[in-house]
């Protein structure tokens, strides 16, 4: 006799993974922990804020359940619910540290960044993944992909980054949502009304199929549990994102104009490495990425096999840095990522590059430093972007960034551009330290206004109103500033075409910032501007921290 | 989105706290909490503006039957009445369980 999981609410879920009467909330209801953001656009919150936070014991093993509640602002991560996400896993990591397992297992029923709180929520699942990539070393974290809002936006590059990843076929899971893509690329890339489509590109069946899942089940209660137990144990040979050469190759395979199903795809994920690869053909554009990759490495010319990620190893200050940049290329045979977007090439060369640096410095005493320059108008939105697991490509940059990170690198990120989305995520989002250039052109943000406004069921007019009482879904920079993520706002750089000067006031800037880096991402937390611009993250995590034990 | 409270004169006590449903869409999510006021207050909080007779109507006819010395809160996302009676009752069910069930 099967029992519905995904009939269940958030809290249901998390009381019917967990062994009877092992059920404790941290931060439930009556704790009125609840978003500051949505009353004052008229939005009813929520006391939980859709996030149920429960811990207790699966199968006699102390877990962590994190169950988002879809049926809240669909599943979207706020600054509250995302916090209560992070401010856990930071816990879970602290007792596992200390020699206290307690394995994590994250109910995914989200559709990405909250619109509504929109830069918190960019900013808050960074934050989420970096813990998850620091609890990787001590415990599997779980994946659990029940279904009915499914998981997307950032949220499934989050997944993707777990170490098993549970499904059903009910479920759908991909990087950006079919109504987006439509906006974005237009209804013959991705007709959003085609069911068949959708589930042929981003359904459980497809998703285990080409392996970006691990364990697909039925939906029964006891089917997840088992899957779960299973999880507790089962050994990956090689994780998901590290399988970088593997989906490299594929790439070199894939002809992205063919229009391939699910099945061709997995006949060249396996098949032999292709042989004979002509170089990537490189049409470069100028672009802020470019021109501040060119400033920063003093010219150098980039060791990378792809002309749209940059990356050179010059002195900096005195310091063996790595500089990497994603730019444009008119000839990327990706056609959606012609434009300086993360797509699945990007994403995989980010990953690609960066753990070249780490296994090079490996048993070096002084790891270099690793610097994202950033001027990324998002990931690209395309039908074989989303067939060929962006997710996953994008949570392979996010890995080997924040592995980077914790493996000693000064990781550090400067805002030159737009830093927009997915593409931040995989590409800056993990710096230990962010500064950015003080410019009205760089946007910084979750989705565009268009597709925001088409998802959110608002017109723009609306948006920008909101925009006033929320700084978190504005768009510019000094908005975003006093969110807190900023070490340095650097105010008078020409961005486009800097000058000597320029170029001096910035590599001081950046040679500080560096030196500050350490390799957690709580800076952001604690600059002068997060007092008040994260005062709800903060928050959260000091509650967390009073009732976790 | 639209604010305000209700009270009715209470004298039953309950057991403990109840919270139900979720904010989501033709649902609302109620934490009861048991007091000691001699009333039942509502505190709503609902996305659907210009209703407040009709709510009303509903917390009177739950009052008549359960006069409880209790705080109701609601966070109402567009929930017809047959819901929200639903959800009261279920509400008190819960807070009136002697034995808590996981």
């Amino acid at each position: 006799m099967k029992t519905s999981f995904i009939e269940l609410k958030g809290r249901e879920r998390a009381k019917a993974l967990l062994d009877q009467g092992t059920f404790k909330e941290i931060l439930d209801p009556f704790d009125r922990v609840e978003s500051p953001h949505l009353a004052p656009q008229g939005i009813v919150p929520e006391s939980d804020d859709g996030m149920i936070i429960a811990k207790g014991k699966l199968d006699g093993q102390d877990v962590v359940v994190l169950s988002i509640e879809g049926a809240f602002q669909g599943g979207g991560i706020g600054e509250v619910c995302g916090s209560k996400i992070a401010g856990s896993l930071e816990r879970a990591l602290v007792d596992n540290k200390n020699g206290k397992k307690i394995i994590p297992i994250i109910v995914f029923d989200t559709g990405g960044v909250r619109l509504q709180e929109a830069n918190y929520g960019l900013l808050i699942i960074s934050e989420i993944q970096a813990a998850i990539v620091a609890l990787k070393e001590y415990v599997p974290v779980i994946a659990l992909i029940p279904g009915n809002v499914g998981c997307f936006g950032g949220m499934s590059i989050t997944a993707a980054l777990c170490s098993n990843i549970i499904m059903t076929e009910t479920a759908r899971f991909g990087l950006n949502g079919p109504e987006v893509i439509e906006q974005e690329a237009g209804i013959k890339e991705f007709n959003s009304h085609d069911r068949r489509l959708i589930w042929d590109t981003i359904g459980g069946a497809t998703r285990f199929k080409s392996g970006m899942v691990d364990q697909l089940v039925e939906d029964d209660i006891d089917a997840f549990k088992n899957a779960i137990i299973t999880a507790f144990s089962a050994l990956n040979p090689l994780p998901h994102t590290m399988q970088i050469d593997r989906y490299l190759s594929l790439l070199d395979h894939i002809d992205p104009t063919a229009r391939i199903g699910i099945d061709d795809l997995v006949k060249l994920l396996d098949g032999p490495a292709a042989e004979n690869i002509s170089p990537i053909e490189d049409q470069p554009s100028p672009g802020r990425g470019r021109t501040w990759f060119k400033a920063l490495t003093n010219n150098a010319a980039s060791i990378s096999a792809y002309p749209s990620v940059l990356v050179a190893d010059t002195e900096f200050n005195g310091k063996p840095t790595r500089f990497l940049a994603v730019v444009s290329n008119a000839a990327n045979k990706f056609p959606r990522a012609r434009h300086g977007e993360v797509g699945l090439l990007e994403g995989w060369a980010l990953a690609k590059y960066v753990r070249q640096a780490i296994t090079e410095d490996a048993g070096a005493s002084v790891k270099r430093n690793i610097v994202a320059i950033i001027d990324v108008p998002s990931q690209a939105y395309g039908y074989i972007e989303e067939l060929g697991g962006i997710p996953l490509s994008c949570a392979a940059a996010v890995d080997a960034y924040a592995s980077a990170r914790i493996g000693g690198h000064a990781v550090t990120g400067i805002i030159v551009g737009n830093a927009i989305s997915g593409g931040f995520l995989s590409h800056g989002l993990q710096a230990s330290r962010l500064i950015a250039l003080d410019d009205p052109a760089i946007n910084v943000q979750a989705m565009s206004k268009q597709s925001a406004a088409r998802i959110t069921k608002r017109t723009i007019a609306e948006l920008d109103e909101a925009t006033k009482k929320v700084p978190a879904m504005a768009y510019d920079i000094k908005s975003y500033n006093s969110l807190g993520p900023l070490d340095t706002l650097l105010e008078g750089i020409n961005a486009d075409t800097p000058d000597a000067a320029n170029l001096e006031t910035v590599k001081v800037a950046l040679s500080e910032a560096i030196a500050l880096s350490d390799n957690t991402v709580k800076q952001r937390l604690e600059t002068k501007q997060a007092e008040k611009g994260r005062l709800f993250s903060r928050l959260v995590r000091t509650k967390i921290a009073e009732q976790w034990s | 989105m639209e604010t305000f409270s209700f009270e009715t004169p209470a004298k039953q006590h309950v057991a403990q706290k109840a919270h139900v449903g979720v904010v989501g869409s033709g649902d609302l999510e109620i934490l009861l909490e048991p007091s000691d006021n001699k009333k039942t207050i509502f505190n709503v909080r609902t996305a659907s503006d210009g209703f407040q007779e009709i709510w009303k109507s509903v917390f009177t006819r739950f009052s008549d039957n359960n006069a409880i010395d209790a705080i109701i809160t609601i966070n109402d996302f567009g929930a017809t009445p047959g819901v929200v009676s639903l959800r009261l009752t279920q509400a008190l069910e819960v807070a009136n369980q002697t034995t808590n069930v996981l």
